[in-house]
Parts: C-alpha cells; sequence; structure tokens
C-alpha cells in the first residue's frame, strides 16, 4: 500500500502540475459559458433589430389583427417554462391590399435591397387553402414560422369567432392559452420538470463518457510512455506490476476527478439566477450527483483497466489506436442505446441493458436520473459492475505484467491467453 | 572447477524439496539440523548474497532460463556472462522477484527470497529509462521513496550524490533536457541511493562515454572497498575480466562454467605466448603451435594442447634473438567460446 500510495502521488502531481492539464481544465468552463452565454447574447443582439413585415391580403382588417397579434402575442416556450426570459421581437407591419403579381415582384425586390424582412402572402386563396407563404431571407430562423402561424390563427380565429356572434372578452377567455407543465413529484422539494431532468441527464451522461473516455485512454497512453522510456524495469525492481497498476489507475482516476470537480464548481456559478440559458436550469439534486460520482467511478475503474491491458501490450499509440475498439465499442454503444433507455427507462429491455456491466455506467446512471428504479436494481447492478472490475483488473494485471516487459511485437490472441497463465 | 557442477545435483534438488514441503514433526525437526547447518556454514565459510538453486523459466516453448545454479560470495564481484539471448535477464530477473521461476529456488542474503530484501538492493536494468517530465531531484526523491526511504533522506543523499557526480547544477531541470551521459549518471543515483549491499548492473557500460565510464568503475571500486558486492552481467568479456572474482558463462539458459576466475583459468594453464624477436624464428613448420599471429617482430601464439612452451623457447632461440618470451592465460573470450563449443 505503501507503494502504491507513492506510485499514486507521482502521477496525480506531474498530471495536475503540467500545463496542458490547468489549460484544459480552465478552459472548458470558459468554453461551456461561452457556448451559453454567446448564443443568449446573439439572441438578444438580433432581436434588438426591427423586423419589417409587410403582410399582403385581400382583407385588411386581418391583416391589420395578424399584425397586432405579432405585435402583441406572448411568446409561449414550447418548453413550458417561464417565457419571460426569452428576448421579445418587435415587428413594424405594412398590410398590402394589392395582391396582384408585380405587387410579388415588387416586395421580392425590396426583400432582395434588404427594405423589408419578409412578406407574408395571406390571400383569401391561400387562407381557403389553408397554406400560406412567408418569404424571407432569413430561412435558418427556425422561430419566426411558428410565430406567425400562431399570429395567423390567432387573428383568424378571432375572426371568425366574432363573425358567429361572440363578444371580444368572451373570444379573449377562450383563447387563453393552456400550459402542459411535467413534474416529477420528490420528497421534501419543489417537483422539476421533465425537460430539467432530460438536459441534466443528458449533460451528466456526456460528460461521464468523456472523462471515462479521455482518463481511460490517459491511462493507456501512460503506460504506453512507460514503455518507450524504458522506466518500467526500473520501477519493477522495487514494486509490484499490481501496485504500479493500481497506482496508475488511481492516480489518473483523481486526477478526473479534481477536474470534475473544477467544472462541477464552475457550472454551479454559472447557472446562479439569470445566467442559465432558456431559464432551464440544470436540475441537481444530491442523489443524482451520488449517482453520478459512483458510476463515474465504477465506469472509470472498468474502462481503464482495459486500457491498461491494452497499453501494455503495443509499443506505440498508432498501435493502441487500432488496438483500442474492445474498449470503445461498448461504451459508444451505450451512448446510442440511451435514447431508448430515456423515452422508457422501466421497460424489461432498458433493465436487461442496463444490468451490463459494460452499459451501465452510462444506462443505470440514466435510468437514476430520469426515473429511479427500485434499489436492488442499483445494488445488483453496481454488484455485478464491481465484480466485473475485479475479474477485469485481475485479468489486465496478468497482461500488464508480462506486456509491460515485451517489447516489439503485438501479442496474438493464443500468446495473449498464454500471457494470462504465466507465474508471476 | 569444471564446468558440469554448475549444474544441480540430485542431493540438492532433495534437500529444496523438503524445505518446501508442507510442514510436519519431522521436517520441522530437519528444518532445524539444516539451519544450524547453515549457521556453521556461514561460520566456516563467506556468506552467500545470491544463490540460485537450479532456476528454470520457460516462455512458451523457449527455455529461457534451464536449471542455473549459482553462488555470488559477500563482498565479491561477479559477472554474469553469455552472448545476447543466453538468459542473462531472465536470470536476473528471477533473482529480485520482477518475474518468477517455474522452478528451482532464489535465496537472497542467506534467506529465501521475499519481496523485504529489495530494499538492500540496487538494480540498474539494461532496459534502462527516466520520467522524460520529471524534474532531476523530484524523479530521484521519488525513486529514493520506493526504496523506503523517508523524503527527507532521499532529498538529502540526492543532493550529495549530484555533488560527488557534478550534476549538481542539473537539479532542478527536467529529464528530458539532459544529455544522454547525464541521464546516466541519474540512472546510476538512483540504482544506488539506497545504499544497497547488493548492486546488481545489466550491460552497466553500454551506451557509455569513456568519460563516464571510468566514473561508473571508481564508483563500482569504491563500493566493493565498502564491502558490497557486486553483480555484472555482460556480454562484453573484456571490460569484465580485470573487475570480476567470480564468473558464470550462460550459453542457452544454460550455465557452462562456473566458479572462482583465477582458477577457472588456472585450470586451462597458460596455453599463449608472446614473443619479441629479431630474425625469422621459422614458425610456419612448428609442430608445437596450433595457431599464431605475427606482426613481424612480434608475435602471438596458441600452444597445441600438451605443448611444452620450453621446448619452442629453445627451439626459436636457434633460429632468432628472442627479447621477450612471455607465457599467458587464455582471455575468458576465448575460454567461452571453447565452451560454448564443447556443450553444442
Amino acid at each position: 500500500m505503501h507503494n502504491v500510495w507513492i506510485l499514486l502521488k507521482r502521477e496525480y502531481l506531474e498530471r495536475v502540475r503540467s500545463r496542458s492539464f490547468i489549460v484544459f481544465t480552465l478552459l472548458m468552463p470558459a468554453f461551456m459559458a461561452g457556448s451559453v452565454l454567446i448564443p443568449a447574447k446573439i439572441a438578444e443582439m438580433s432581436s434588438g433589430g426591427k423586423t419589417n413585415i409587410v403582410i399582403v391580403a385581400n382583407d385588411a382588417e386581418l391583416a391589420t389583427a395578424v399584425g397586432h397579434e405579432l405585435s402583441t402575442a406572448k411568446q409561449e416556450s414550447e418548453l413550458g417554462t417561464d417565457a419571460a426570459n426569452l428576448p421579445q421581437r418587435t415587428y413594424t407591419v405594412e398590410v398590402d391590399t394589392d395582391t396582384s403579381d408585380a405587387e410579388r415582384d415588387r416586395l421580392t425586390q425590396q426583400l432582395g435591397e434588404g427594405k423589408i424582412t419578409g412578406f407574408l402572402w395571406l390571400t383569401n386563396d391561400a387562407l381557403a387553402d389553408r397554406k400560406v407563404q412567408y418569404s424571407t431571407k432569413e430561412a435558418g430562423d427556425f422561430e419566426r414560422p411558428r410565430e406567425l402561424r400562431n399570429a395567423i390563427r390567432t387573428a383568424v380565429t378571432k375572426q371568425q369567432l366574432a363573425q358567429k356572434g361572440m363578444s371580444e372578452a368572451d373570444v379573449e377567455s377562450l383563447l387563453q392559452p393552456i400550459v402542459v407543465k411535467t413534474v416529477r413529484p420528490e420528497k421534501g422539494r419543489k417537483g422539476a420538470s421533465s425537460t430539467e431532468i432530460f438536459i441534466t441527464a443528458f449533460a451528466m451522461v456526456v460528460l461521464l463518457y468523456a472523462v471515462v473516455m479521455i482518463y481511460g485512454m490517459a491511462v493507456m497512453r501512460s503506460v504506453i510512455e512507460e514503455k518507450n522510456t524504458r522506466i518500467l524495469e526500473v520501477l519493477l525492481s522495487s514494486v509490484t506490476a499490481k501496485e504500479l497498476l493500481a497506482g496508475k489507475i488511481l492516480g489518473v482516476g483523481a486526477v478526473g476527478l479534481t477536474q470534475i470537480l473544477v467544472w462541477v464548481t464552475c457550472a454551479s456559478l454559472f447557472s446562479a439566477p439569470g445566467l442559465m440559458f432558456s431559464g432551464s436550469g440544470v436540475h441537481l439534486p444530491m442523489l443524482s450527483m451520488l449517482a453520478f460520482a459512483i458510476f463515474f467511478l465504477l465506469g472509470y475503474l472498468l474502462y481503464s483497466a482495459m486500457y491498461a491491458a491494452i497499453g501494455s501490450m503495443v509499443n506505440t499509440d498508432q498501435e493502441a489506436q487500432q488496438m483500442q475498439w474492445p474498449a470503445m465499442i461498448p461504451i459508444i454503444l451505450a451512448v446510442f442505446l440511451m435514447n431508448a433507455v430515456i423515452q422508457h427507462p422501466n421497460a424489461p429491455l432498458s433493465f436487461w441493458l442496463s444490468m451490463v456491466p459494460f452499459f451501465a455506467p452510462i444506462l443505470m446512471l440514466v435510468r437514476v436520473l430520469i426515473e429511479p428504479p427500485p434499489l436492488w436494481q442499483i445494488g445488483l447492478c453496481i454488484a455485478l459492475m464491481v465484480v466485473t472490475i475485479f475479474a477485469l483488473l485481475n485479468i489486465a494485471s496478468r497482461i500488464y505484467r508480462v506486456g509491460i516487459l515485451m517489447y516489439g511485437k503485438r501479442p496474438t490472441l493464443p500468446e495473449l491467453r498464454r500471457w494470462l497463465k504465466y507465474a508471476g | 572447477m569444471t564446468s558440469g557442477s554448475a549444474l544441480p545435483t540430485d542431493s540438492d534438488l532433495q534437500t529444496h524439496g523438503f524445505e518446501n514441503s508442507p510442514t510436519s514433526r519431522v521436517n520441522l525437526k530437519l528444518e532445524t539440523r539444516n539451519s544450524k547447518l547453515e549457521t556453521r556454514n556461514l561460520k566456516l565459510e563467506t556468506a552467500f548474497t545470491v544463490e540460485l538453486r537450479g532456476i528454470r523459466k520457460t516462455f512458451d516453448h523457449f527455455v529461457a532460463v534451464d536449471r542455473l545454479s549459482l553462488t555470488i560470495r559477500e563482498g565479491s564481484v561477479y559477472g554474469l556472462l553469455g552472448p545476447n539471448g543466453a538468459g542473462k535477464t531472465s536470470t536476473i530477473r528471477m533473482m529480485i522477484g520482477i518475474t518468477m521461476p517455474d522452478e528451482g529456488d532464489v535465496r537472497l542474503f542467506g534467506q529465501p527470497f521475499h519481496r523485504e530484501q529489495l530494499s538492500r538492493i540496487g538494480y540498474l536494468p539494461e532496459e534502462r529509462g527516466l520520467y522524460k517530465r520529471m524534474k532531476v531531484l523530484d524523479h530521484l526523491i521519488f525513486l529514493g521513496r520506493l526504496r523506503n526511504l523517508s523524503e527527507q533522506e532521499a532529498r538529502k543523499r540526492s543532493l550529495d550524490w549530484c555533488e560527488r557526480l557534478q550534476i549538481a547544477d542539473w537539479e532542478n531541470k527536467k529529464v528530458e533536457e539532459l544529455s544522454k551521459g547525464m541521464q546516466q549518471k541519474i540512472q546510476f543515483i538512483a540504482t544506488l541511493l539506497h545504499d544497497p549491499a547488493l548492486v546488481i548492473m545489466d550491460e552497466p557500460f553500454s551506451g557509455l562515454d569513456p568519460a563516464n565510464a571510468v566514473m561508473l568503475k571508481d564508483v563500482l571500486i569504491k563500493l566493493k572497498k565498502a564491502g558490497k558486492t557486486i553483480l555484472f552481467s555482460t556480454h562484453r568479456m573484456d571490460q569484465v575480466e580485470r573487475l570480476c572474482e567470480s564468473i558464470c558463462l550462460i550459453d542457452h539458459g544454460r550455465a557452462v562454467l562456473e566458479g572462482d576466475l583465477k582458477k577457472i583459468k588456472a585450470s586451462y594453464g597458460k596455453n599463449h605466448v608472446q614473443m619479441q624477436y629479431e630474425g625469422d624464428p621459422h614458425l610456419e613448420d612448428c609442430e608445437l603451435i596450433e595457431s599464431f599471429n605475427n606482426y613481424g617482430n612480434y608475435v602471438e601464439a596458441r600452444l597445441k594442447p600438451g605443448a611444452d612452451p620450453q621446448a619452442l623457447l629453445r627451439m626459436t632461440a636457434e633460429r632468432a634473438r628472442i627479447s621477450r618470451f612471455e607465457l599467458l592465460e587464455p582471455s575468458l573470450e576465448e575460454i567461452f567460446i571453447d565452451q560454448v563449443r564443447k556443450h553444442a
């Protein structure tokens, strides 16, 4: 244990002190913050610009009503959360009753010159077909058609209801939007919306996947580096291969934990009120944090053992790239399967998939975050993983023990099988 | 000593079998007797720092070391010699527990091998290296810590050694900034930092420039004077011939010759002649000589087995003026080639 501690300490300190670690650890939150703040800033800036829309219609009254709806309508967020944070667009609407082709050409030209943002072809024919054309250059704006659609629908409904003799007040109350908000009840806490849970689960899984891969590969690269610098035999004259492997995996793992801790701290600073994107706050109850910590550690141990074994079998990074598929495929597969499990977290298939130790770090974590399964399932899953980790560490340390002293040719499968049988 | 003595005898193997068999009253008695015998042996003879008894190691179908036995006396300089791939490194790896022998046993400092003994051994492997991005002093302290030195002690000794080997200015540089020769010095310091009683060096002179080779040799001689046991492993026999007292010649995993270097050489007799002359000794038709190498007025000749050097002197003295006539022992290399030929 004494030796493992010395090895762990060296591995940890050398990595944490390295410039690349410091840069990456600090750059990532900056990048995350940037990816959240910059789009918000851009949205703010674009909404600041005036939107000039020409509504071409046979019925001037309807056109005016649509324009009125556009500039007054409260924007409802599809996320069902507080819409107040969304940038409000300001519209300048011009009503045009000339529906001739010449007018269309004129508007198209104005559009080309940038004098108007777009024009809406709201003729009686188009309304009868229930297909309205909106011409614009901002084809990438997905919000606008929705806003226009809502405005037209509201205006048309109001007009028709009014024609059928309904009072204006009745129409208004009839058209009050109904918002459905999904919540997950939790003990002693206000429920969180399903969107928040989904976003949180997704972010956590991506983080776990990235960190397990990054640090698993770091273990592999570090083994290869030690092979290449020929320091292994120097070390092996005072420590065992098992101690070496344990020190490396734990040391690199501690670096990973440090990095996550820094990131989580930064994230919690950024998710302070008013800064989070679209008001959809990241939702982090203690249970989720605990689950993340457990599945990160187990997943890291499982995959880093595989990566260490691979690293000890090869001599160069290039060779390692060809050999690392046994460690890559299961975790990538788990990410692919994640969507199905998110949608039906308690389906039998989700249960079985999440019990596979190689998938569990991703899939069981998702289940715990979305809809916590019974405790016995979590317990069984963790037990299966622990057993697998011990078996893998045993196999990995046997391969490692022989592999680190082998230079040159990569072992074949039968050779690898014999390595497992060698006595010390 | 003859070459055959390197292989374990039946009685050796039996003794070892008894020691490791499951405990019973009879065995316990036997062990007590054995240990008494051992203590007496210690008093009578010099203690053995290393004892290998019939160790064997196979990889797949390749026998790397084949029932090899050897003993290294305390305080001696021992050479483990043989061509590349003979099994020298495999033998050393088993000696210090990097790998375990399939058969046979290893005794260090008079006791069966256990890992705690490693803190008394300094090992410089043939495949040696350092972490490139670590600072020199940090690296030495790290290796010292693994050899059970405290942080402060490791630091103090590292600084002393750096001073001694004139690399004190480089303590805070990264290893990768150092020249090859300086990195070698760091390696030696790392090997000797914990003041080991047994120093094992695998091909220590390979890749060394002459200045560093001399420095290493001087350090080793000092260690020997301080009573340390030193084991060399090399295929460069000429280098070790001058340093070693005892040797073990290995070929194809087997010990072909083991024992005191002087005795081995003496057993071969002096069958080499160096001669300085004026005139022409006419060696071409001499029936006493097996082969010779003539340099004009200086000749090196190898006598035929059983030939009398005095007869050669008389014969050549009649034909030329001899200014020097010297009888020499064969070089280690010649002995080795001779032995390998015999066992082939």
